[in-house]
């Protein structure tokens, strides 16, 4: 029996759906592999069983809230697509000002009370709501990675993510490391899996896969000291994407534990 | 020595024709030094002029061609119960460039990957290329080199090229590099003062050098075996970030992880090989979740030892050729095995060099390829508990395993992986053998869904079994703790079984579990406690009132009071103790009080185990592989290391 | 016509986004009728607050994964603006052959995947796999690959791109991987217009409706303008203006929306590759105006289901103007060029472009330490929501009498001809931080 999977999506872009449809040929084999019965962007039809919900995009309202309890009841596995959906990502970067205030500026005097499309909270990653079981790391995602997860949940395996940093796919791609371009790299605290694509375009590594540990042990705050940055740069890099990260409330849970 | 008909002179210009042909030569393909940026690496030349002899030093050593980051080891189609593909061809390829630290390097690699379970894959690229060394040129500011001899080299090359100033000596180092360079090259031959200025410029790079070393290579053991303890790991820990770039881009590291990939369809997939760090926290990460060397000052200071005390010990050299590469990688500067030294050369020496290492060799018979496993079919399953199931299992060319009690076995499925179970039957004629497997991970997990008549694969037998020789004549108290008791039916099948009885005095078997419901093979133990002069003790932690248990209560502890041996019995019997890690501290206590001497005791210990053949770097105790030295030990031997029982 | 018709479509399916389609006719009356855009706001204005002149591109990004080039683009230009910032003409070839591959990426993606299956009367395009006609739908799928290729080999990735940066790129292509482009791009020109036959005989083609409509979008005396151009509409003509654009587009609130409507010169206007097309379809390549001539495709055309046929002839105009692109990089000799120099100052700069759903406006206005103290953006499919809405208003009546199956799908059809990318739609104009 072919595993039934659902698509859906949340305050996004899309961009992490976006490369399952650029999986070209290959989104044949997946839907020899699963079927696919929902997926709101490519197809009409619409099925409420399903065993696995692949969700992508953060929670902003209520509603979204509701609509997302109600898809973690109906399915067996779900499965957090993108940074929007596994920390964040960008749409929490709101987060570090009151949503009143937010909102204020944006709408200015407009009338939204019991306007159900604007009672917004602060933004949440979906573990924040509801108990995720895997998470696809990435802004957007690694289409590698996520055919490998799907793989290993359709052979009964645990898929694996990696708990160390980008600086080994960096290293191993024989990049040039930014830092010695004077460029300020996150690769050494953000989780590694995406082959280090950034630097290895010349670009540095902005976090998008979640930062690996507290951003204030030693070993951070030494190699702040060393390059000439401060905390409150790379808090401000961070925030892009990891503003969970700084907010003690957030539920992030890190891989390293080290002492402050 | 340098000898004069070995070298040839090339002007300049005839290098860079040299290079051209090479390059244009189809048979070979042809790689040297290019700049990377502000940085060299090693890739394809195109041109003749993009070839940079003038560098210090490349980002990746040339071990990315020998044990490159990704290597397929096996294509398997999973539409077929076994069917797999090898791959076969290698396109010889000329290395233009390396420096003689790195080819140093390689023969180092050498010794590890083309022992006596030699690597085949690497075996093939080492064959199928062709060094062309060239002296250097420029030194690093973080090369310690000199430090090191590893500055200049005599032997590894096929050729070597030195810039005397107005032209090239070419060094010929091997018959392959005297044809290339006869077939592709105009030279003449050298002249004394060739010779006399090749020495010059070695000494003169030798002088170059600003980064020295305070200790010799030679002593660094005796300095790192008197330190372990020292506070220097734990300080300079605390920055690192765990980020594995100093192994990554050592030459002389060569860790690997084996994964399992499959393709979209699911119909095939690949198994590859790619590089590992012990910086990272997972290397070391079982099935069951542990983690061995969890915390960062241990697997920082791991690398030092592995590099200046474990791999001397065992192969005679220091593994670590001082090129500088780690000391440039690391962003907190903590690597650097020279600054390490150096600091570690005002505090003491001790000559107690083999503290963490033991001299033991493997049972292991066979060459073979140690990466592609023999299809077997599973003949019977029994399942136990919930968790735990027997599999009866049959390699389809019908020999037997050929294994001694205490071995492992690699057992592969395609496209989930590779686990290492412990054999649990004794070793016979019979064209069978049997395992016990407890549901974990991917592969066991996968295994409990399979019946009789499906496919796996086997690799092994591995690893160092118990000498049943030396237990003739003496009585045997078997400890046995949880699923400890999988691997001791191996060595118990054999002792009671009537052909080997007789070797043997008194034998007590000890088995303890947690509750009733987990006991493993009681029938068969019944069975056992027939036989002449054989005592099964059982006991369980817990026993809730509803269980029918009519044994003991009680830790696995409690029973050893029972036993009595006198002065004479004591030192003439053989313990084996084998059960989960924090089972051993309290058994090996009972044992002292019943006057066993550790010599006596033997214990077998589990470690991450992937390639069961002592490359892939996971098993590590200290400097002993677990694969190869055990995972049967004598207690005496592994007492003190110190990551043995942590 | 005294028949009651009730739609509600909850989440249109095969578009970018959540919008809903609700119809309420009574009594042959249009009691309510309405397309709703209910996707959360995502506050991107929010984002940009205080954030650094070099963060701006990469966050402007997220907006949208479909357009994230032309978000990055656009983006660029409107810094480059405020900081004075020129780029070299390699630069501008590559942002240019940049634009295409998205462009292209986003019209295939569109025709093949998310309209392509109405015409077949068919869910989505997966059934297409078994069928006989999976020839076309392999088709699709090698049209889709190939934009892909262009996208990932000039911006090192096509959703969210890691190369482009103020005045320039962190690294170009080589000779070798452009050369390989072009041999992919000469094979896709093929395969562009055997689709295009393919759809034109094996399908009934689209709704014939037709509604007067003003057209804006950019224009260029030097090309079919995408990545440079002047304000210009069917109405009013060019308007050079560009910083003064809400002379042009007037935004506002509307309650059943998250995302604002638009208007100009009319009640509503249309933005897209049919808008381009009815400015500029003179300057099409060869083969754009092949493809359009074999649909018929005139200026100017009033029928938004033609914005569909409109995005393959452009796909087609995108091959031919990216292979000239490529030859003139080699003419200029690639070098590896450090980014233009600039300094860091305060201003106000605007830079807009069409992305393959329309006029694309970014307006930032850093201080001078260079942070955002600024930002607006105003997005196609903002601009195309009350057009949506009018033509809507127009069409039900047309086909109030059809079955209901058959007014829910063409409205949906409606919806999906604009293509919209809703979610980018939704933020708003005009904020003010301190």
């Amino acid at each position: 029996m072919k595993p039934k999977v659902a698509f859906f999506d949340f305050s996004s872009c899309e961009g992490c759906q976006l490369q399952i449809a650029n999986l070209e040929e290959e989104i044949l084999d997946l839907i020899e592999i699963v079927d696919v019965v929902s997926f709101r962007e490519v197809m009409k039809e619409h099925s409420d069983e399903y065993d696995i919900a692949v969700v992508e995009g953060s929670i902003m309202r209520p509603m979204d809230e509701h609509r997302l309890r109600k898809i973690r009841s109906r399915c067996k596995t779900l499965i957090a697509l993108g940074a929007c959906a596994t920390i964040g990502g960008v749409n929490k970067i709101r987060n570090q000002w009151p949503v009143e205030e937010v909102k204020k500026e944006v709408y200015n005097d407009a009338d939204l009370k019991d306007n159900k499309f604007f009672n917004v909270n602060q933004t949440k990653a979906l573990n924040e709501v509801v108990p995720v079981d895997y998470y696809i790391h990435g802004c957007p995602i690694n289409r590698d990675e996520f055919k490998r997860v799907i793989t290993s949940l359709a052979l009964g395996k645990e898929p694996v993510i990696p708990n160390y940093p980008v600086c080994v796919e960096c290293k191993k791609n024989e990049n040039v490391c930014l830092f010695e371009l004077g460029k300020f790299c996150l690769g050494p605290i953000t989780r590694a899996g995406c082959g280090a694509i950034c630097p290895s375009n010349g670009s540095a590594c902005d976090g998008c896969r979640g930062i690996l540990s507290k951003p204030d042990v030693e070993c951070v705050m030494d190699l702040l000291k060393r390059y000439d940055l401060t905390y409150e740069e790379m808090k401000s890099r961070c925030v892009i994407y990891n503003t969970g990260v700084f907010n003690p409330k957030d539920g992030m849970t890190f891989v390293r534990r080290r002492k402050k | 020595m340098t000898k004069l008909k070995s070298v040839r002179i090339i002007t300049k210009k005839n290098l860079k024709d040299f290079v051209r042909n090479l390059i244009k030569d189809k048979k070979y393909e042809t790689i040297g030094v290019k700049e990377k940026g502000i940085k060299f690496a090693y890739g394809p030349l195109e041109k003749a002029d993009e070839l940079r002899l003038d560098y210090d030093i490349t980002l990746l050593p040339p071990k990315k061609y020998f044990l490159p980051q990704i290597e397929k080891l096996i294509e398997y189609n999973l539409e077929k119960k076994f069917e797999y593909r090898k791959e076969e061809k290698i396109k010889p390829r000329i290395l233009i460039g390396v420096h003689p630290y790195d080819i140093i390097a390689l023969e180092q690699t050498d010794k590890l990957y083309l022992d006596s379970q030699e690597d085949d894959y690497y075996k093939k690229k080492r064959e199928n290329t062709i060094i062309i060394g060239s002296d250097i040129e420029k030194v690093n500011e973080r090369s310690f080199a000199a430090s090191m001899n590893t500055h200049v080299t005599d032997s590894g090359f096929d050729l070597l090229l030195t810039n005397i100033d107005e032209d090239y000596a070419v060094t010929i180092g091997s018959k392959k590099g005297e044809y290339l360079l006869s077939k592709h090259a105009k030279t003449k031959p050298a002249k004394e003062s060739d010779i006399k200025k090749i020495k010059e410029k070695r000494k003169k790079i030798k002088s170059k050098y600003t980064k020295k070393l305070k200790v010799p290579k030679e002593d660094w053991s005796k300095v790192l075996v008197a330190n372990y303890d020292h506070p220097l790991w734990e300080n300079r820990s605390q920055k690192c970030m765990e980020c594995s770039s100093c192994t990554m881009v050592c030459p002389t590291c060569f860790c690997y992880d084996v994964i399992d990939d499959v393709s979209l369809d699911l119909k095939d997939g690949n198994r590859v090989r790619t590089w590992d760090g012990c910086l990272i926290r997972d290397f070391t990460k079982v099935a069951s979740g542990e983690v061995f060397r969890d915390d960062i000052s241990k697997r920082f200071r791991h690398r030092f030892y592995r590099k200046g005390n474990y791999l001397p010990e065992r192969y005679g050299f220091v593994a670590c050729v001082g090129c500088g590469r780690c000391g440039i990688a690391c962003l907190p500067d903590i690597a650097d095995p020279c600054d390490v030294m150096n600091y570690l050369s005002h505090f003491e020496k001790s000559d107690d060099t083999d503290r963490f290492f033991i001299k033991q060799k493997s049972d292991v018979k066979e060459k073979g390829t140690i990466h592609i496993p023999r299809s077997a079919t599973i003949k019977r399953t029994e399942q136990y508990t919930k968790y735990e199931m027997l599999f009866e299992i049959e390699l389809d060319d019908k020999k037997p395993l050929g294994h001694i009690p205490g071995q492992f076995v690699e057992v592969s499925i395609f496209g989930v992986g590779e686990a290492p179970i412990s054999v649990s039957s004794g070793p016979s004629d019979k064209s069978t053998f049997e395992i016990v497997i407890r549901k974990v991970g991917n592969v066991t997990n996968r295994l409990f869904k399979m019946k009789p008549g499906d496919k796996l694969g086997i690799r092994g037998p591995f690893g160092k079994g118990f000498d049943v020789k030396s237990f003739e004549k003496k009585h045997l108290l078997l400890s046995a703790g949880g699923i400890g008791i999988v691997p001791m039916r191996s060595l118990i099948q054999y002792v009671v079984n009537e052909k080997n009885r007789k070797k043997y005095k008194d034998i007590t078997i000890l088995y303890g579990t947690k509750q009733p419901s987990e006991v493993l093979f009681s029938e068969e133990i019944k069975e056992w406690c027939k036989v002449d002069n054989v005592k099964c003790e059982l006991t369980v932690d817990t026993c809730a009132d509803k269980d029918c248990w009519t044994g003991c209560t009680g830790l696995i502890t409690t029973l050893y009071p029972k036993i009595k041996l006198d002065r004479y019995d004591s030192i003439n019997t053989i313990a084996v103790v084998i059960g989960p890690p924090i089972m051993y501290r309290y058994v090996i206590k009972c044992l002292e009080t019943l006057g066993i001497p550790h010599k006596n005791i033997y214990v077998s210990l589990e470690r991450r185990m992937k390639c069961g053949v002592g490359k892939c770097g996971h098993c590590q105790i200290n400097g002993v592989y677990v694969c190869k030295e055990g995972p049967v030990f004598n207690y005496e031997d592994i007492k003190d290391l110190p990551e043995a029982f942590e | 016509m005294s028949k009651n018709v009730d739609i509600n479509v909850h989440h249109v399916t095969r578009v970018e986004g959540h919008g809903n389609i609700v119809l309420d006719f009574k009594k042959g009356k249009i009691k309510k009728l309405e397309w709703q855009i209910s996707e959360a706001p995502r506050f991107f204005e929010a984002m940009l607050r205080g954030r650094k002149h070099d963060e701006l591109r990469s966050i402007t990004s997220r907006i949208c994964g479909i357009c994230s080039i032309g978000h990055s683009l656009a983006s660029l230009k409107a810094t480059e603006d405020a900081l004075n910032v020129e780029i070299s003409e390699q630069t501008n070839l590559l942002r240019r052959l940049a634009i295409n591959g998205e462009n292209m990426q986003s019209h295939i993606l569109h025709v093949g995947y998310l309209a392509f299956p109405d015409l077949l009367k068919l869910g989505s395009v997966f059934p297409l796999a078994n069928s006989k006609n999976k020839d076309a739908l392999l088709k699709v799928v090698k049209l889709h690959r190939l934009a892909n290729f262009m996208s990932d080999l000039v911006c090192g990735r096509t959703t969210h791109p890691i190369r482009l940066i103020i005045g320039g790129f962190t690294m170009i292509p080589t000779k070798k991987q452009l050369l390989e482009l072009k041999k992919e791009l000469k094979s896709g020109l093929e395969t562009t217009k055997e689709l295009a036959q393919f759809i034109k005989n094996k399908t009934d083609g689209f709704p014939d409706f037709k509604r007067e409509t003003e057209y804006i979008g950019l224009s260029s005396k030097k090309e079919y303008a995408f990545y440079d151009g002047d304000i210009n509409s069917t109405d009013t003509g060019i308007f050079k203006d560009y910083k003064n654009y809400d002379k042009i587009i007037n935004e506002y609130f509307v309650p059943q929306s998250t995302a604002l409507h638009a208007k100009h010169s009319r009640e509503s206007y249309m933005v897209g590759a049919l808008a381009r097309f009815n400015l500029n379809s003179k300057q099409l390549s060869n083969a754009g105006k092949e493809v359009a001539d074999l649909f018929n495709l005139k200026a100017i055309n009033y029928n938004p289901f033609m914005n569909n046929i409109a995005q393959l002839a452009e796909y087609a105009h995108n091959i031919e103007n990216s292979l000239e692109l490529i030859d003139r990089l080699f003419d200029n000799k690639l070098k590896d060029e450090k980014p233009s120099d600039f300094k860091i100052k305060e201003g106000r700069g605007v830079g807009i472009c069409e992305v393959p759903r329309g006029m694309l406006i970014h307006d930032y206005t850093l201080n001078s330490k260079g942070r955002c103290t600024k930002a607006n953006c105003v997005i196609p499919t903002n601009q195309n929501h009350a057009n949506i809405q009018k033509d809507m208003e127009k069409l039900v009546p047309e086909i109030i009498d059809n079955p209901k199956k058959d007014i829910e799908l063409n409205l949906e059809m409606l919806v999906r001809a604009y293509d919209p990318c809703i979610s980018c739609s939704t933020h708003y104009l005009d904020v003010k931080f301190v």
